[in-house]
């Protein structure tokens, strides 16, 4: 469905080392290093300002970095722009488009531009706006487009060159629940056709289903990066909230046992466990410590948790 | 660089221009305009005694120019950091286009527009031929050069797209280098003209000053003026000798006049003189422009003046050897030259302006 062929083999993904710049004397990108692997989707989470939109303008060949390396599959995007943009696609974050085009000539004018020739571009354009649910808008001017799909259409553009290597700045703002979904689809079986996939966002919860690492970026650095896989779920510290018949007995439980917790409101009680074995561990001894359980719900995931961490002393 | 590139951002230029603007619209008002102009000169210049083609000519030929001059810019001007706010620029820099393919796309769209209202002028220009007094070849030659010198327009308006963020920034330098170029020359000329005045003296064969001292009409007693007793000079009277005059040394600055270009348009290709002069010369500003131009670049001659202005016999009078010289002293090679030099030398900025990646980003802007 996206693919004539799938991404080259040999692809390397993204590899960004001890990346800075600055613009006069604004600092947007401190000091980012990430690894985005092919077949993965890879998550570039931070608040706004802190530097994803700079981050991946430098690795889309736009903009030369400071300082630090870039490798996209291996080619350095200062040095080898070219080889960089026949595999990469790139979505900008709000992006405009040609005012008197319509939707299809926006797609045959970047595959033009590709040196794709023209019945390729065609089929290509048609292909993909039918992976973008476009296709019954194909014939009207972009302008008219509504903002998700602008951003259905930025993404179909960012395809038309079937990349290896996808950089998606904030894909899923303004779009409605329903294209979440299939943004999230589409973003899957593209990692699953051995792309690398790597996409931008300061919505945590957008991304949380579908990365499968997390790169978490704070006022231009790098804070950490969070496996999202089965196991890193049942490991990482988490907060659960539990709601009980009896407040007075669940404190008093918590407390011998150590476990540190805070009241929230309602009368219901945060706790931090790392991983779910021991929150079903937690569980288990308070039923069987006769504290009448309503509720035992996680609150916030492993990511978000490590999102706020990372983003606590912002001004 | 490649024309398949090129072609591609022709393509996408000319598509954009064609359905954004009321195409149509402006290049029909631009040939109403043309018509009126030259309807309006036909009934002004239509002298029985001279042929009204020659000036129909350069009225349509500097109207076109001076038009197009308001006009190219518009296309250019605004051309890069316009799509730089739509944010559609590093859209295409991300794809296999490289920086050449998109200026030159650009500078290539927009010179096909200018000359699509050189076409519309046509008609105009061949009416002025069936008037009669100019040539297909005179016609064609300017018609040449006038797509040059909109093309060089059309390069600086790219070049100044490319160094400021704001399209109304590019827009006013744009035109203030064209400003600079069609009446900056000419105020240069002329005030310099001043520093070049000297006086001088030189050497002249003619009647001597003290002649007419030396032969003063006499009067009578009643102060009434007694014909035929004063001496009239005879060429036997003429002499070489000197004298002190005001020279002005156009030679050192006339290369300021070929950089206007609409010297450069009425030197290259000005109506032939009518070959009987007693035609008339009626109103023929490109010879009048290119005449002068090139009387400057000559100057004033520093051998020996033939100024024996005396009724000798028929074809005897003496001929100006600068005026002769002048006739081959075009001035508007330098001025194409330089206008090439100048657009070509604004379209490698805007190329140099284009590379991405970028390392120093103009205050203000954003990629994407
Ligand atoms: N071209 C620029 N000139 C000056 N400052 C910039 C420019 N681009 C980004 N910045 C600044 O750099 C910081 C990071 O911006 P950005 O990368 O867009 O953040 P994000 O995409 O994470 O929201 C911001 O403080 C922003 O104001
Ligand atoms: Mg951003």
């Amino acid at each position: 469905m996206l693919t004539e062929g799938g991404p080259t083999s040999g692809g390397r993904g993204i590899e960004v080392a001890g990346v800075r710049r600055a613009f006069g004397d604004v600092l947007a990108v401190d000091d980012i290093s990430l690894t985005a692997r092919p077949g993965e989707v890879t998550a570039l989470i931070g608040p706004n300002g802190s530097g994803k939109t700079t981050l991946l303008l430098m690795l889309a060949s736009l903009l030369v970095p400071d300082r630090g390396t870039v490798r996209i599959d291996g080619h350095d995007p200062v040095t080898a722009p070219a080889e960089v943009r026949a595999r990469i696609g790139w979505m900008p974050d709000g992006f405009g488009t040609w005012d008197a085009l319509t939707v299809r000539e926006v797609l045959e004018t970047i595959a033009a531009a590709y040196r794709i020739p023209a019945p390729q571009a065609r089929e290509r354009a048609e292909a993909l706006l039918h992976t973008v649910h476009l296709a019954d808008l194909a014939d009207r001017r972009a302008r008219v487009l509504s903002r998700g799909q602008k951003q259905r259409l930025g993404l179909a553009r960012a395809l038309v060159n079937d990349p290896s290597v996808l950089l998606l700045d904030e894909p899923a703002s303004g779009l409605d629940p329903r294209s979440r979904i299939e943004l999230r689809d589409i973003l899957r079986s593209l990692a699953a056709e051995g792309r690398t996939v790597l996409v931008s966002s300061h919505i945590l919860t957008e991304l949380q289903e579908v990365a499968d690492r997390a790169v978490i970026v704070a006022r231009g650095r790098s804070i950490e990066t969070q496996q999202l896989d089965g196991e890193a779920v049942t490991t990482a510290l988490a907060s659960w909230r539990i709601d009980s018949l009896d407040p007075l007995r669940l404190t008093e439980f918590l407390t011998s046992r150590h476990v540190p917790a805070q009241q929230v409101h309602g009368g219901m009680v945060e706790v931090e466990v790392a991983g779910e074995e021991n929150a079903a561990r937690l569980l288990t001894d308070l039923i069987g410590a006769g504290v009448r359980v309503t509720a035992f719900t996680p609150t916030r995931g492993a990511l978000e948790s490590a999102y706020l961490a990372a983003t606590e002393d912002r001004q | 660089m490649s024309w398949h590139g090129i072609s591609t951002v022709a393509r996408l230029e000319l598509r954009q221009r064609a359905r954004a603007s009321k195409w149509v619209v402006v290049l029909a008002i631009w040939f109403a305009v043309i018509a009126l102009v030259s309807v309006l000169s036909y009934l002004a210049l239509n002298d029985p005694d001279a042929r009204s083609g020659a000036a129909m000519y350069d009225v349509v030929i500097f109207f076109v120019l001076g038009l197009g001059m308001l006009v190219v810019p518009s296309l250019t001007a605004t051309s890069i950091n316009g799509d730089r706010e739509h944010g559609v620029l590093a859209t295409l820099q991300t794809t296999l286009l490289t920086s050449a393919d998109l200026v030159l796309g650009k500078l290539l769209a927009a010179w096909a527009i200018s000359g699509a209202f050189l076409v519309t002028a046509l008609p105009f220009l061949a009416w002025a031929w069936v008037e009669g007094g100019v040539s297909v070849g005179r016609i064609l030659l300017a018609v040449v050069v006038l797509l040059l010198v909109l093309a060089v327009v059309c390069a600086l308006g790219l070049m100044f797209s490319t160094l400021t963020a704001r399209p109304v920034a590019s827009a006013v330098l744009t035109y203030l280098a064209l400003g600079a170029l069609v009446f900056g020359t000419v105020i240069g000329f002329g005030l310099s003209a001043f520093l070049v005045n000297k006086e001088e003296t030189v050497r002249v064969y003619g009647i001597p000053n003290d002649f007419f001292d030396q032969n003063e009409p006499t009067y009578d007693a009643n102060g009434n003026f007694v014909p035929g007793a004063e001496r009239v000079p005879t060429k036997a009277d003429c002499v070489e000798h000197d004298e002190t005059r005001n020279v002005t040394h156009t030679e050192r600055i006339w290369w300021m006049l070929p950089l206007n270009p609409f010297v450069v348009v009425a030197d290259a290709a000005p109506s032939e003189p009518p070959a009987n002069p007693d035609q008339g010369m009626g109103f023929t500003p490109m010879r009048w422009i290119s005449e002068g131009s090139r009387a400057a670049r000559v100057g004033e001659t520093t051998e020996l003046r033939q100024e024996c202005w005396v009724d000798g016999p028929a074809g005897q009078q003496p001929v100006d050897p600068n005026a002769a010289a002048a006739k081959d002293a075009a001035v508007w090679p330098f001025g194409l030259v330089f206008l090439l030099l100048a657009g070509g030398g604004a379209t490698a900025v805007a190329e140099r302006r284009l590379r991405t990646p970028i390392r120093r980003l103009p205050n203000g802007t954003r990629i994407a």
